[in-house]
């Protein structure tokens, strides 16, 4: 057995483009899903009825289809429903939020729920609204406490970024296969891939848990 | 835009098929990796260092990869380097299981963690071996705590099984977009997958969450 990286180094700049994208769809799923499953969670423990029923149901579903459908479903069926094509990549951002939404919207129910009632009905006494109560009392604390679980959100996000090669959106997983294609060295190829992941993935919950650490104290009541 | 949904019927036994390999991978996946999760946790709190290390190597790697990496790797590297020749289902199974039981290694270590240390202790001052507190005092309790991750994580993984579609393994999203590409009935057959998968899954996320409610924490 012998190894031969030199197919490898020689398109550093193929595979770092690659990398580039993968981070950046990462990074904009990232956003888009704070921003939507910020208000989906918040809708789903505060809304009225009607919006809640849609809402858990849109959270449940996502929880029990796959990501590679959801991506294959936006990237294939969505044109011929709406006639509307995406270009692989946005079809990706599209299907990536769709389903990390959900899971942060999750998080931020399980982070509101960890606050006991009584400081609710505390701040409610105190002649607070309930609006007031949500962001001076509820949320100060409940944020710091999904610290970790959003930790969590970036390195599941960038793994399943990885999936998006599927509709060949070219980011580090698709450039790999293709170069692995190309050069008849898939072990080499697929080798430095994972070491890229793990590279990219393991600091990135670490840092997250650390700035938590030094955070902690101030979602504790 | 004209829809068929007859497409959906006359390969209905295909998709059948497709889903019953896919329960079977998630099934076997489980049986593999609940004991593969168990002995990495022992191992890691075995208090031998390199054994707690070489554990810890393996589930920080696996937790740390794309599954579609441990997938193709596996695909690759598998007969190339160490001479075994699996058939595509056993490849997929290798690398679900790999994925799995490092998770599944975090949750009993976790569990087993989260009874407090006082509990063992006081077995041990009642004159039971270190085994005997495990398995007799700390593991019965954990187990009630490990329940509801380990289900959420059996949801992950009968979603995950989708994955392997990617090295021709014959499960329900390969087969459906196989025979989207056979009939290029795409919006049909793409609607016929997901709606699939919804239906088996959506059970199983409530299941999780009345165990969850049964059995969650809350401190």
């Amino acid at each position: 057995m012998d190894l031969d990286f030199s197919p490898v180094i020689e398109s550093w700049r193929f595979l770092l483009g690659g990398l580039e994208l993968t981070l950046a769809l990462a990074a904009l799923t990232v956003v888009c899903s704070l921003l939507v499953g910020g208000a989906v969670g918040l809708g789903r423990c505060y809304g009225p009825v009607w919006l809640r029923v849609p809402l858990v149901f849109y959270i449940d579903s996502m929880r029990s289809v796959p990501v590679l459908v959801v991506l294959v479903w936006s990237y294939f069926a969505l044109p011929i429903v709406t006639g509307v094509t995406l270009p692989p990549f946005w079809a990706a951002l599209v299907a990536l939020s769709l389903q990390i939404s959900a899971f942060v919207a999750e998080i931020v129910r399980a982070g509101v729920n960890s606050v006991r009632p009584g400081q609710t009905r505390a701040a409610l006494a105190l002649g607070m609204s309930q609006a007031q109560a949500i962001r001076e009392v509820v949320l100060p604390q409940a944020i710091v406490r999904m610290l970790p679980a959003f930790g969590s959100i970036i390195s599941i996000t960038i793994k399943d970024t990885a999936i998006a090669a599927v509709i060949a959106v070219p980011e580090y997983m698709n450039r790999s296969q293709t170069l692995a294609g190309q050069s008849f060295r898939p072990i080499e190829v697929f080798l430095v891939a994972m070491v890229v992941y793990f590279i990219i993935l393991f600091p990135t919950t670490r840092i997250v848990d650390m700035v938590y650490v030094r955070l902690a104290h101030l979602g504790r009541s | 835009m004209n829809f068929d949904w007859s497409v959906v019927w006359t390969h209905a036994g295909e998709l059948l098929q497709g889903t019953e390999i896919t329960v079977f991978l998630a099934v076997v996946t489980m049986m593999i990796a609940i004991p593969g999760g168990i002995v990495l946790a022992l191992l890691r709190l075995s208090g031998s260092r390199i054994l707690s290390g070489a554990s810890a190597s393996f589930t920080e790697l696996f937790r740390n990869l794309p599954l579609i990496l441990v997938i193709y790797a596996a695909y690759y590297i598998m007969p190339l380097t160490l001479n075994i020749a699996l058939s595509p289902i056993a490849t997929g199974l290798v690398a679900l299981s790999l994925n799995v039981s490092a998770y599944n290694g975090e949750t009993f270590r976790a569990g087993i963690a989260s009874i407090r240390k006082g509990q063992g202790d006081a077995a041990l001052a009642l004159g039971m071996s270190r085994w005997q507190a495990m398995r007799e005092v700390v593991l019965p309790q954990a187990v009630r705590r490990v329940l509801p991750v380990l289900a959420s994580t059996w949801v992950s993984l009968f979603k995950d099984t989708s994955l392997v579609s990617v090295i021709a393994v014959g499960e329900l999203a390969y087969t459906a977009m196989r025979i989207r590409s056979q009939t290029f009935r795409v919006l049909e057959m793409l609607t016929a997958m997901a709606a699939i998968y919804w239906a088996l899954g959506y059970p199983q996320a409530k299941l999780v969450d009345w165990l969850n409610r049964k059995y969650g924490i809350n401190e």
